[in-house]
């Protein structure tokens, strides 16, 4: 199976605070891979190396490869704006920009292409479609994003990504603020999206990641305790942490 | 059981009773609470209407004498026999055109500053280059003053002001605002500079606060797209604070408009109108400061009415800026 991302003895570290101690794990093209695992277990943070969002603030810095398409992401020459282009990432909390919905998705596009109007319209309203928020919006594109409603805003953001087109994208907990038919809207919305992008998401909801995902990490404190398929570490879990975890125990 | 309930129901009337000795102590220590507030804030409505009275009444018998007039004349002679000629046309055009020059330079600057303290400074140096711009707001502006008038003053007048010049000596327009007829070491130019310095850390510091509330999921959820820092302080930065940075703008212009002591001693205190900025000039502020003094009659009548009109001005420039403001949030909501 394709690797598209493989994450090579991955440390990283806040100052001198370990917070990943060797990370060894793949993401599998056109699956969706979970992580699981108690807040601080690092979940959070490894998704956020994946895409170099570490590198916005000072004291924070990366030891080990993450090798995403054959070329190590984490050199120093990387072009960061290009690498987060095509790694996507949805945010735990609806982040629509301060402008009109239409804008919202148009203003990723404009930064990367050179796209004429109608083929902007165009683009604008696949992105939307993808999200499965055409319907909703449709008649009001120029309204300010922060006028939908929170699930609306996360499906707004969602189209966002998806309409830069990129390879990859990261989901951080994308259904902690919302309410449980937004959260299935959006569970729909991943089980279509894995058809063309790698995804890997972040979440605190068990049932969700048995759902949404094919292959599940449980992390703990820094380490990758098991990773496997989905199935497997929800039913015969090896390590008695993810079974503890699993069935509640602690966490 | 019925006697636990009993004791209960005993304490619970004796409590009560004490609830209310103590809340009845309360009411009077809370009403002159109240009545205390209250005062406080409408001391200030009555401090400003008396304020604005005062000007009235000392500035009728100018407001008689001159009537519109004196909005539009260009001359100021207050010594001349019999009648004084006096006009506020040269003190409005010397602060509006100074205030503008100010901020078309301080906003630029401070706005830069702020984008790169918040958003591109390295940890190290961020506080000690905050520190210096605060400490640049504490310095008091006669200081300002000074060094306006014996250095920046004769830097300006013999270094940069030739060169300009000479550099647009042959483009119309141009070589009118930056004529090299008035050349002086006290002109609209160097206040203005010094009036950019003074409220650029007005400027810097609302700004970096301002910016400062921008969540930082929403500058990484700009950057996820693949946003550069300038397309992420462009499009997202500015658009949030929007608001704030008005704000902070129109309270600098409202301190540059109403700045005295500073550009009393470097604009020169000329009441001539001259196209150039070159040219020794004068301010509404500037005006009264150095010619209060030594007046009387008409001629101080007429001082006050110009700060009356320095009132009325910073009003409408206030005013405005909460127009604007509320265009701008009705643009935005919906």
């Amino acid at each position: 199976m394709l690797e598209k991302i493989s994450v090579k003895n991955l440390k990283f570290f806040y100052g001198a605070n370990m917070a990943l101690k060797g990370i060894n794990i793949p993401l599998y093209a056109n699956k969706v891979t979970a992580f699981i695992g108690p807040s601080g277990c690092g979940k959070s943070t490894l998704l956020r190396v994946l895409n170099r969002m570490y590198d916005l603030y000072p004291g924070q810095h990366a030891e080990g490869e993450v090798v995403f398409d054959g070329r190590n992401i984490l050199n120093s020459g990387e072009d960061l704006n290009l690498l987060r282009a095509r790694i996507g990432m949805v945010f735990q909390k609806p982040t629509p920009f301060p402008m009109t919905i239409y804008d919202n998705i148009a203003f990723g596009l404009k930064l990367y292409e050179n796209l004429s109007k109608s083929e902007l319209d165009g683009r604008v309203e696949d992105a939307l479609k993808r999200a499965a928020l055409w319907n909703e919006v449709k008649d009001k594109l120029g309204a300010n994003g922060l006028s939908l409603s929170g699930g609306q805003q996360q499906r707004l953001c969602i189209a966002r990504t998806v309409a830069i087109k990129p390879e990859v994208i990261l989901f951080d907990e994308p259904c902690s603020a919302l309410d449980p038919i937004s959260t299935a809207k959006i569970e729909e919305l991943i089980d279509e999206l894995k058809a063309e992008y790698t995804i890997a998401i972040v979440t605190h909801n068990m049932q969700q990641a048995a759902r949404v995902s094919e292959y599940t990490a449980f992390m703990y404190l820094g380490d990758l305790v098991e990773f496997d398929e989905t199935s497997k570490i929800f039913t015969t879990p090896t390590d008695p942490r993810t079974q503890d975890y699993i069935t509640g125990r602690f966490g | 059981m019925t006697t636990i309930s009993e004791s209960s129901k005993k304490l619970d009337m004796a409590l009560s009773k004490d609830r209310a000795r103590v809340l009845k102590s309360l009411v009077l220590s809370d009403k002159l609470f109240s009545f205390a507030t209250r005062a406080a804030a409408y001391a200030v409505l009555v401090l400003l209407a008396g304020i604005i009275i005062s000007l009235i009444i000392g500035a009728w018998p100018a407001m008689k004498a001159f009537g519109f007039e004196f909005l539009v004349t260009r001359r100021w002679a207050p010594q001349l026999e019999p009648e004084p000629v006096l006009g506020a046309l040269a003190p409005i055009y010397g602060t509006l055109v100074s205030s503008f020059i100010a901020m078309l330079i301080a906003v630029p600057f401070g706005l830069g500053i702020a984008i790169f303290l918040t958003e591109l400074c390295p940890h190290s140096i961020r506080r000690p280059i905050r520190l210096s711009i605060e400490l640049l707001a504490g310095i008091p502006s006669i200081i300002y003053g000074m060094w306006g008038f014996f250095v920046l003053g004769p830097f300006l007048a013999n270094y940069i002001e030739p060169s300009i010049v000479a550099a647009v000596a042959n483009i119309p327009v141009l070589n009118s605002i930056f004529s090299g007829e008035m050349v002086s070491n006290l002109s609209l130019f160097n206040a203005s500079l010094i009036l950019a310095i003074m409220i650029l850390p007005f400027i810097t510091a609302i700004a970096v606060d301002v910016f400062s509330t921008v969540p930082p999921v929403l500058k990484e959820a700009a950057y996820g797209i693949g946003c550069t820092t300038w397309e992420v302080v462009n499009n997202v930065v500015l658009p949030f604070t929007r608001v704030g940075v008005v704000g902070g703008v129109m309270l600098a212009l409202g301190r540059a408009l109403g700045e005295t002591m500073a550009v009393t001693f470097i604009i020169g205190n000329s009441f001539k109108i001259s196209g150039s900025i070159f040219a020794p000039s004068t301010t509404i502020s500037a005006a009264i400061a150095s010619e209060f003094a030594e007046s009387e009659g008409l001629h101080q009548s007429a001082l006050i009415l110009l700060g009356l009109l320095l009132f009325v001005l910073t009003f409408i420039v206030l005013a405005s800026a909460r127009f604007m403001l509320m265009r701008l949030e009705k643009r935005a909501g919906a």
